[in-house]
């Protein structure tokens, strides 16, 4: 052992030499631990604040001192998020919130890309074009609203509302992506007569992906919020309906537990699935950004 | 053998007054293992011609003909851009024109993907590459259907002259190995002469002006006396028919 040592050492008598790659990536790994020290940073700071200041604060604020149970800190809330998932409500709110998300948004999808399609010819543009513009711009909750006083609580309700508030995201997106077929690759596969399936499958559908994946992605994300809108107002299951419950039994430890597993739920699609998602299909594009 | 035939050949776009003629009473026969280029200024129906000839435009009047020992010829295209597919790796972009995806056909694109010096950039997608590597990628799949005549709408227009002057030797060496017919449409006079045995010269209004042969040993250095001698015979034809407009 002590003999190979002495040898390496003789061998190079100067300290190894660092290559510039690695230099790179000594940078790259000191920036990326510097920005998740400043991102977890700033998690510990608000949790600080609300768990030891924030009931001052709101006391000051409102001159009068708050009632805790109004405002419990996150280490009570984490008490009562344990408590929930114990009791099993939890997976079963998930599981009617998801289900209604995926009916209703996977109606959304097909129908917004229908109409994107559609609106590649002129006149279903002109009767197409105005509808899409007010779902983009109006609020969802009017659509909540409305669909709620129109169904109730029949299921049907929330579809509506996630399909008027979603399908223009789709259409546009598919329409966009219509419009910028790339024609060239299309005619290079004419002259090498490629079949219309496989000039299809290997040209259109490669180059519609990353604009349906935009459509899914913010369509997703706002189906989702409507969904929880439409529980709270009108539904007997799901997170919005045990948002409401604990609301209105001025329950805030329960009510700020859900909104905690809503948001780490929603960070969990987002972080975990999406981006698995892009990086199993769009490796193409991070190759391309790479170089 | 590969055999081009035109006859009478006459192409129009428009009416009446917007009438423009594009190509005039063409004849021609190209037949076997040549290097043909076709060259004129803009406007003289030379990507009509090769339209024409790759069927993306059909002739207002005449006849085409190619085919290869009695059957349809079998055309390979390379194109002013690489045209490829940015979300297919460069050896499943050659795979994307083949009929079948048999162990055969995956090692005859191998083959050709070696003739251009990118053999081991297969598992790399073209976004990786640089555009003279993309432009090899395009004349290898052109070349791996092999096909019976090649059509090529400069192919190296869009390159920095160094690239652009090794591709061409590249393309002249595949040429010379495979023995295919190449019918290749460029506006650089240089570049004709360096590559070609023949070279067809059109006017502006798509007459076929002249028809030069040019017997000089390949590969040529455009360094060369012969060579310097042949460019500034095609370019003294282009200034006898006024055709050096810019």
């Amino acid at each position: 052992m002590t003999t190979t040592d002495t040898d390496t050492t003789a061998e190079t008598p100067l300290a190894p030499r660092v290559t510039e790659e690695e230099l790179a990536r000594q940078a790259r790994r000191k920036e990326l631990t510097s920005r998740w020290f400043w991102r977890i940073l700033s998690y510990v700071a608000v949790l600080a604040v609300w768990e030891f200041a924030l009931l001052d604060i709101f006391g000051f604020l409102r001159g009068t001192p708050l009632d805790p149970k109004l405002l419990p800190g996150p280490s009570e809330v984490v008490a009562t998020f344990f408590e929930i998932w114990g009791e099993g409500t939890m997976p079963a709110a998930f599981q009617a919130t998801l289900t209604r998300i995926a009916i209703g948004f996977g109606l959304s999808f097909l129908i917004g890309a229908m109409i994107g399609i559609l609106m590649q010819s002129k006149w279903f543009e002109g009767f197409f074009k105005d509808a899409v513009l007010i779902s983009l711009s109006a609020p969802g909750l009017i659509w909540v609203l409305i669909t709620a006083i129109i169904f109730g609580n029949r299921p049907l309700g929330p579809t509506i509302a996630i399909i008027l508030t979603t399908f223009a995201l789709v259409t546009v997106n598919v329409s966009e992506g219509i419009r910028a077929l790339p024609k060239d690759l299309i005619d290079m596969a004419k002259s090498f007569q490629v079949s219309v399936f496989k000039r299809n499958r290997q040209i259109v559908i490669p180059h519609l992906a990353p604009y349906l994946f935009t459509g899914l992605r913010f369509g997703f994300s706002i189906a989702w919020k409507v969904t929880v809108l439409t529980e709270v107002f009108s539904s007997s299951e799901g997170i919005g309906f045990e948002m409401r419950i604990s609301a209105v039994l001025f329950d805030m430890s329960e009510f700020l537990t859900w909104i905690l597993a809503f948001f780490f739920f929603a960070l969990f699609l987002e972080k975990v699935v999406l981006e698995a998602i892009e990086r199993r299909y769009f490796r193409w594009r991070q190759a391309v950004t790479a170089t | 053998m590969a055999e081009i035939r035109i006859k009478n050949l006459h192409k129009e776009f428009g009416v009446g007054a917007d009438k423009v003629v594009a190509l005039e009473d063409v004849n021609l026969e190209i037949t076997g293992h040549s290097f043909v280029s076709i060259v004129g200024p803009s406007g003289c129906g030379k990507s009509t011609l090769l339209n024409i000839l790759t069927g993306i435009e059909t002739p207002t009047n005449g006849t085409v003909e190619i085919t290869s020992d009695g059957h349809v010829a079998a055309p390979g295209y390379v194109f002013q851009a690489a045209r490829l597919l940015p979300w297919r790796t460069v050896t499943d972009n050659l795979m994307f024109v083949q009929d079948d995806r048999s162990d055969d056909t995956k090692e005859r694109c191998q083959r050709y993907l070696e003739m251009v010096q990118l053999g081991d950039k297969g598992d790399k997608f073209p976004g990786e590459l640089s555009g003279g590597m993309q432009q090899r990628v395009g004349i290898a799949r052109a070349f791996s259907i092999e096909p019976d005549v090649l059509f090529m709408d400069e192919p190296f227009s869009h390159l920095d002259a160094i690239t652009a002057r090794a591709l061409r030797r590249e393309l002249h060496h595949m040429w010379d190995e495979t023995k295919k017919m190449v019918v290749f449409v460029t506006h650089d006079v240089g570049e004709a002469v360096e590559l070609s045995n023949r070279i067809l010269v059109f006017a502006k209004g798509g007459r076929l002006e002249d028809d030069i042969q040019i017997d000089l040993p390949f590969p040529r250095d455009p360094a060369d006396d012969e060579v310097a001698v042949a460019k500034a015979h095609v370019l003294r034809k282009f200034e006898e028919l006024d055709l050096l407009a810019s």
